[in-house]
């Protein structure tokens, strides 16, 4: 049987190594957090980057697109323009009639 | 080796992979970016809103362009060769054409134009402290196109828009055009895009965002943006048709007839709507650079003459709508020449008609005839009058630049000023208060303001533009019988000849001499016709202007004519028959 003061010292130690055991895991699970945290934030930012010029192209597509639509509007105006018509209706030997007959 | 140790290895090997991966995005991929690097506000440049005719056909767009810029400091050659590439690309577009279609006078135009611009290019890129400098603007596609392919390094676009008129110079003087302010801001000038100018340039958006070294945008950086607020578009009353119709006629006959200008107006008497404006000779809107100042006033508002015999159907209306005359009225002083005051008063062809009628008066447009009903009327009476028809006061009409002509204040009048401005000598009126006037003549008396935008489109919602004004200004039955008499001097009067066959036409010839130095020159004449049909149920009014024809100086042997040729081509166009009256 052991004395009284052995047992107390035995308390002592084992009290000690459970806090200790405590601390290590909450040091370990912040440091995995921390390392955690900083690789994820590489990756986002990594990501970032990429989608900044994903973005930075779609609205030069979106640009190229209007400029396009700009374009051919330009385009079917010129085309159908009185100008342009009675240039080449005149170029296709079209006249103006000369009489008109009314019907009644 | 143990398992941590291998851990620690493969988590700074990673590291290394994601860090350089970052330094890579962000120092050395070489990525175009069409943003501006560091900027954190920019411009949405907000587009101009359109000008389309009643048909839905652009009359101005827009079209892409591109302003140049240089970067002193990156050219891969010396300035002066990068200058003397560039020139020949830079300089009016007038000059677009190969070199084998212009004159010997204009080659010589077009290249002392090079050298100026070679010259100008140089001195721009050789300051080598610039780290930008602009080198041109609005320049088209095509012509980027060109300059890409010289391929030249330290040379740069960005994006930009300019005006495109595809019916090129339809309509020039009513359209106005866009130049650029002190800010180098877009903006309208003249016409329709000075008067709406507000209107169609919109307002540009703003962006601010954060963004990296290479000007892309991070996205989770701080991101505020105002959209641009597009311009209005304008839809006009103007018929595209009948536009082309007039201006090609116009045209031909200032050249047939040797005049130095001339103006045609078609309005809707209904409405008030103005159907046609056009005035020859004309500028391109493209190129308004190449032209003065002169070129762009639209004579149609912002001119104002001395209408001459067209008047005489407001002195002769006042006189109807007070029953001072009837059209059966007779003259008892048209036997001769008339002295009033030291002034003797005497007929366009020094022909006399004792005891002629109203009808007659109008149908021979007697000056004597017209003093016996200015006589009727007195000053007070015939100035109310004046006033009642517009004249002295602007219409309100949609265009910028519009003016009241001249009607001096009562009390300037002397007894030969009543008589002289019963035939329209001695006041002066502008084209469009012409047909303002006759519009109520047209339109059972009623005074409509001319108007030429007939709705404006703001973000697809469609606000319709009203007349400013309306009001009766003589009775149905005097604009009737004026009518009658109108009909009556276009069936039998001086221009007969010229009249289409089988349609009810009201009009009045006008010649006006026009003042110089204080007295008139009979060889230097305004003629003009003023008339609309069909006259019992008028489709529109128009007035035909010429200005100093040499071919002959009556407006009689000018403006008739080519008003008849034009409402000709209108009946044809509006399916007017010639036996629907």
């Amino acid at each position: 049987m052991l004395p009284v003061s052995d047992f107390r010292v035995v308390k002592k130690e084992q009290n000690y190594n459970f806090i200790g055991r405590i601390r290590v895991r909450v040091l370990v699970v912040l440091t995995v957090l921390v390392v955690g945290l900083f690789f994820t934030q590489l990756v986002f930012a990594n990501s970032l980057a990429t989608d900044g010029q994903k973005l930075s192209k779609i609205q030069s597509e979106i640009l190229s697109l209007q400029a396009q639509n700009m374009t051919l509007k330009v385009q079917i105006a010129e085309a159908s323009s009185f100008q342009t018509l009675s240039k080449k209706a005149t170029e296709l030997g079209f006249v103006k009639p000369e009489k008109l007959i009314v019907l009644k | 080796m143990d398992r941590v140790k291998v851990f620690q290895i493969t988590i700074y090997i990673v590291a290394a992979i994601i860090i350089a991966r970052l330094f890579y995005w962000q120092f050395m991929a070489n990525v175009t970016s069409s943003s501006n690097a560091f900027a954190k506000e920019s411009k949405i440049p907000a587009s101009r809103g359109e000008i389309y005719a009643s048909d839905g056909f652009p009359l101005v767009t827009n079209q892409e362009a591109f302003l140049l810029y240089g970067q002193p400091n990156d050219l891969n050659s010396d300035s002066k060769t990068v200058a003397q590439k560039l020139a020949p690309f830079l300089i009016s577009e007038k000059y677009s054409t190969s070199s084998a279609n212009l004159g010997e006078e204009e080659q010589k135009q077009k290249d002392e134009e090079i050298k100026n611009k070679e010259e100008s290019l140089t001195q721009k890129l050789s300051d080598k402290k610039l780290f930008w400098v602009q080198l041109a603007r609005k320049i088209p596609v095509g012509t980027r196109a060109k300059i890409d392919d010289l391929s030249i390094k330290g040379l740069d676009f960005e994006r930009d828009t300019k005006r495109f008129y595809p019916e090129a110079s339809m309509a020039a003087q009513l359209l106005g055009f866009v130049g650029s302010d002190k800010f180098g801001d877009d903006t309208g000038y003249f016409g329709l895009e000075g008067y709406y100018d507000s209107k169609l340039r919109g307002q540009d958006g703003r962006l601010g965002e954060e963004k990296d070294p290479l000007g892309f945008p991070i996205l989770v950086g701080k991101y505020r943006s105002i959209a641009p607020k597009e311009g209005n578009s304008l839809y006009l009353t103007i018929d595209r048709t009948i536009q082309y119709i007039v201006e090609k006629r116009l045209s031909e006959d200032v050249k047939k007839y040797g005049a130095k200008d001339g103006s045609v107006i078609i309005s809707d008497p209904k409405t008030g709507n103005i159907l046609a404006m056009a005035t020859y000779p004309n500028y391109n809107p493209a190129l308004f650079s190449e032209f003065t100042e002169s070129d762009f006033k639209n004579p149609a508002v912002s001119d104002a003459y001395e209408p001459g015999s067209t008047f005489k159907v407001v002195t002769m209306s006042a006189a109807l709508d007070l029953s001072l005359v009837d059209p059966n009225t007779r003259c008892d002083v048209c036997n001769g020449p008339r002295q009033i005051g030291d002034y003797q008063i005497e007929t366009w062809n020094n022909k006399y008609h004792p005891n002629s009628t109203m009808t007659e008066v109008i149908q021979h447009s007697d000056n004597i005839g017209m003093t016996f009903v200015a006589d009727k009327l007195g000053l007070d009476r015939f100035y109310d009058y004046i006033n009642k028809f517009g004249f002295g006061s602007k219409t309100g009409i949609d265009l910028q630049g519009e003016i009241p002509g001249l009607v001096r204040t009562k009390d300037q009048w002397r007894p030969i000023d009543l008589a002289t401005a019963s035939f329209g000598q001695g006041i002066a009126v502008t084209p469009i208060q012409m047909v303002q006037a006759v519009q109520a003549i047209a339109g059972g008396g009623k005074l409509i303001s001319p108007k030429i935008v007939d709705k404006i489109v703001e973000n697809g919602k469609e606000i319709k533009v009203q007349p400013q004004s309306q009001k009766q200004v003589i009775t149905q039955k005097t604009a009737a019988l004026m009518t009658e008499m109108m009909v009556n001097a276009v069936a039998k009067g001086e221009a007969q000849a010229f009249a289409p066959k089988g349609y009810s036409i009201a009009g009045k010839t006008g010649t006006a001499q026009i003042p110089v130095a204080g007295h008139y020159d009979p060889t230097k004449t305004i003629a003009s016709f003023v008339g609309f049909a069909p006259a019992d149920n008028p489709r529109f009014v128009m007035l035909v202007r010429f200005t100093e024809p040499t071919s002959s100086v009556f407006g009689s042997e000018t403006a008739a004519p080519t008003f008849f040729a034009i409402a000709k081509d209108i009946f044809n166009y509006l399916a007017v028959s010639p036996n629907a009256n």
